[in-house]
């Protein structure tokens, strides 16, 4: 057996110094040739297993039991020296982020030859030689240029190839990929699992393959463990755990996992229903719009001005009450640019936008405080998006003073509905953000956007921070908070499957540009343009749909389906 | 993010009366405050006061002797405190306020606001402290509103480029955008959005120019442009018993044992409080 962990156990001292296990009694085993995924929702041990497989940990904590054998030798009872010499040779890492994992101040050339002639002892030309070669064999573009060039001067799936060639320098047996593409456009990223599969098959290096994401796992391995709270809950064939998952926990987080085959939305039966039913009239109207970012600085001596940048180009849409826009497109596609124009955190650029009738002419400091109510904002990162210093409560408690008027004692009691209302408990109210977990920050994000009880909510990347089981839930709250308040939504996201199971319609952007555009079963099913076929074919999900299980029950799928495309 | 979550006062205060070196920096500190607060009713003499021979050595009388004009030394120690912990108090709390506002306007409005007022701070940085203070002194005229007056002008400069720095992490955050779209003023993002991410800062940052303006204003008094006699004060005792340090020594070593005291338990206690909190105090305590 090439790879063997027995009993590993990995520790840490929490803030009231109880040791707690970050890894509680993992066993696997890998031979050469094989690929082995292991999955699980953040904070399940599954990096701290990866580092240990190095018998490298973080600063605080240390493997407290069990072996890790490479080649049958327990790499543990090495000395420091030791295990140096076996990372890199026999037992490689991708790290998680390629732009922290790579020096900034070193060419990428210079890295990879520091590696080889550190391990292999080559002298400088055999080592440029050789990792001119690396590069070529992870299909970068001119590798001799690229030797030459700094990390900042990549792209972020250049990036990957890099630290994946750096990674590969000595011809390990073992490769550990930690989330390799978590940071990648879903297109790049299929290109980066494809050449890890090509180089597989090239050197015959054993991978082990960590992601949150089932359908990249799917997509590489053959075997998978799924871990929970440090412990694994269950392992076997990839499509045989697939078809038919032992464990509850797996069910749920295959079931959470958002699908470009999944019905259009499915919003709650509500016994009261938004004034005017759904799709009523257009909440938002959007036609020609072109933002270019301005030409920046003072254009004083010293001070430069700097370029300025086409963002979007003549995108014309309309949401009506009730009804959701999807609007998708990688990074870079002006996606955010058309959130910021609408809620006003820019000013208007060209085109014309109008809101329930009203033409929208300014940026949000100069709107009418009645239309900055109507159109309200969540961000992406839930945690940055609420002041860490202030508690839930006076972050809810502030929208419901300034829309409403309202004094403190209503506004705490309104407050503390609306966190009822997101399915969190009152005593909340005196909590810090950062003592919530993701889902609860984000809920509280979107609790105080409904605050506001505005008729137009603009989502930007909502749930990409989250777990796929928590996604789950906020976009479960969000529809049937759509429902019953007949709210429009821009839900803006580069998950087609997310988009899918939210979105009415769907607008497909690149460099700023639609590709694509109607009805989301319609453009996923029929797309027109290349762009859209190489996203769906990037998310395309390779889990087989589960046995016995349908995605929505038969009965709410036909009433509500009925109600909404009546 | 600097700062400790909020709500877990509980273990920094832990952490605190764990280390032994802040417990001795707090306890100097307040010490030295009660001291100070209470000095008019606990000294003998008056301190200007002639109550004996000149330079009467530590006795059961004078229980640390008198000085060159015959005044009991004791009650100089215990009153020579007061002005120059006043006078660093105010001046560097209008530099800590002042600097905080300059630092938000800077961070916030950006673009010419923030190159008038750093461009400033790098002027003001250029010249140094005693220079500035030795022309702004004698120009003024000594009096404690002038000397008030140049310590918050040398220590705003500081504060600002660190209330900036702190203020231009949070500038991107999303928080903040949210607040624009709600349509709050500028004025209501700085104090409401801004200032509690930047307070715990400003505490340390507090903690660290006093112990620095202390000794600024006691070097002042020593160099006769600070407080002036016969109002009792440590830099000028020391400067009035420098020539008599073969002699009479004593003249000499209580005041500079009172302020090294003080100046070395603040610097302990800043430490140890700002680690505590999870701040990087080290930063500022190399000139301190």
């Amino acid at each position: 057996m090439l790879l063997e962990t027995t009993d590993l156990r990995i520790g840490y001292l929490d803030g009231a110094r109880n040791m707690k296990l970050a890894v509680d009694g993992v066993s696997l085993a890998l031979d050469s040739g094989q690929t082995l995924g292991i999955a699980g929702e953040s904070g399940c041990g599954k990096s701290t297993l990866a580092r240990a497989l190095m018998a490298y940990t973080r600063p605080g904590s240390r493997i407290v039991g069990g072996q890790v054998r490479i080649g049958g030798q327990n790499i543990l009872d090495l000395p420091e020296p030791g295990r140096r010499a076996i990372r890199g040779r026999k037992i490689a890492m991708v790290p998680q982020n390629p732009l922290s994992s790579l020096t900034f101040h070193m060419t990428i050339g210079a890295q990879i030859d520091e590696i080889l002639r550190q391990h292999e002892g080559l002298s400088k030309a055999a080592a440029r030689a050789r990792s001119i070669a690396l590069l070529e064999a992870t299909a970068m573009p001119d590798p001799a240029a690229v030797h030459g060039r700094y990390p900042h001067e990549l792209s972020g799936g250049q990036r990957q190839r890099v630290v994946i060639a750096a990674a590969l320098a000595c011809q390990p047996d073992i490769l550990v990929l930690d989330e390799p593409t978590t940071a990648l456009d879903k297109t790049t990223e299929l290109k980066v699992l494809k050449l890890v599969s090509d180089l597989r098959d090239r050197f015959g290096t054993a991978l082990i393959y960590i992601s949150h994401d089932l359908n990249v796992i799917a997509r590489v391995c053959e075997r998978i463990c799924i871990m929970r709270d440090g412990k694994m809950v269950e392992a076997g064939p990839t499509r045989a755990t697939f078809a038919a998952p032992r464990e509850a926990y797996t069910r749920m987080l295959l079931r959470a996992v958002p699908r470009t085959t999944d019905p259009s939305p499915v919003r709650p039966p509500t016994a009261h229903p938004a004034p005017g039913g759904p799709g009523a009239h257009p909440v938002l109207q959007v036609e020609n719009l072109s933002y270019h970012y301005a030409a920046g600085g003072l254009a004083l001596p010293f001070f430069p001005r700097r370029k300025g940048v086409l963002a979007v180009r003549d995108l014309s849409f309309s949401i009506r009450a009730g009804r959701t826009l999807g609007l998708v497109g990688e990074s870079g596609s002006g996606k955010s640019t058309v959130a910021a124009v609408i809620s006003g955190l820019l000013p208007p650029g060209g085109g014309t936008l109008r809101f329930c009738g009203t033409p929208l002419r300014a940026a949000a400091s100069r709107r009418s405080t009645d239309l900055r109510r109507r159109i309200q904002m969540v961000f992406q990162d839930p945690l940055s998006s609420l002041n860490p210093r202030l508690s839930v409560g006076r972050i809810l408690m502030r929208p419901l003073r300034i829309f409403f008027g309202m004094n403190p004692i209503d506004a705490r009691a309104e407050a503390g509905r609306l966190l009822e209302r997101f399915e969190m408990p009152v005593a909340m109210l005196d909590r810090f953000p950062r003592q919530l977990s993701g889902g609860q920050q984000q809920r509280v994000a979107l609790a105080r956007a409904f605050a506001a009880r505005p008729d137009l909510i603009v989502c930007d990347e909502v749930t990409s921070a989250l777990d796929v089981s928590v996604q789950d839930h906020v976009l479960d709250l969000l529809l049937s908070l759509q429902a019953e308040t007949g709210t429009a939504c821009l839900f803006i996201s580069h998950d087609l499957g997310v988009i899918k199971r939210v979105s009415d319609d769907v607008i497909v952007l690149q460099s700023g540009e639609v590709r694509d555009a109607g009805p989301t079963d319609a453009v996923f099913a029929t797309p027109r343009h290349a762009y859209t076929r190489l996203l769906l074919e990037a998310a395309g999900s390779v889990i087989e749909p589960i046995p016995g299980h349908a995605p929505v029950s038969p009965a709410s799928q036909g009433t509500n389906r009925g109600d909404l495309h009546a | 993010m600097p700062g400790a979550i909020p709500g877990t006062m509980p273990r920094a205060m832990r952490q605190i009366l764990r280390t032994p070196m802040t417990v001795i920096g707090l306890v100097l500190v307040l010490v030295h405050v009660a001291v100070a607060l209470c000095a008019p009713w606990i000294i003998p003499y008056g301190p200007s006061q002639l109550a004996g021979m000149p330079f009467e050595p530590p006795g059961d009388r004078f229980m640390l002797g008198t000085d060159v004009l015959g005044r009991d030394y004791l009650s100089r120690l215990l009153m020579g405190g007061r002005i120059t912990l006043t006078v660093a108090l105010v001046g560097v709390l209008i530099a800590i306020v002042a600097g905080a506002f300059l630092g938000l306007c800077a961070a916030w409005f950006g673009g010419l606001t923030d190159e008038v007022i750093m461009r400033l701070v790098d002027t003001k940085v250029a010249i140094p402290s005693i220079l500035l203070v030795g022309v702004l002194i004698p120009g003024f005229g000594q009096s404690v509103g002038v000397l008030i007056f140049v310590i918050a002008l040398v220590y705003v400069a500081g504060v600002i480029r660190t209330v900036r720095a702190q203020a231009l992490t949070i500038k991107p955050q999303s928080f903040v955008a949210a607040s624009v779209l709600r349509g709050e003023s500028s004025l209501s993002i700085m104090l409401r959005e801004f200032l509690p991410n930047v307070a715990d800062l400003l505490c340390v940052e507090f903690a660290i120019r006093m112990s620095s303006a202390i000794l600024l204003v006691s070097s002042l008094s020593f160099l006769g442009l600070g407080i002036s006699p016969p109002t009792p004060d440590w830099g000028l005792m020391v400067s009035e018993g420098v020539g008599y340090i073969h002699t009479d020594p004593w003249l000499v070593i209580y005041p500079s044992i009172a302020l090294c005291t003080l100046v070395v338990g603040l610097n302990l206690a800043t430490e140890g409080v700002a680690n505590a909190l999870g701040l990087d105090a080290a930063r500022g305590m190399v000139k301190g």
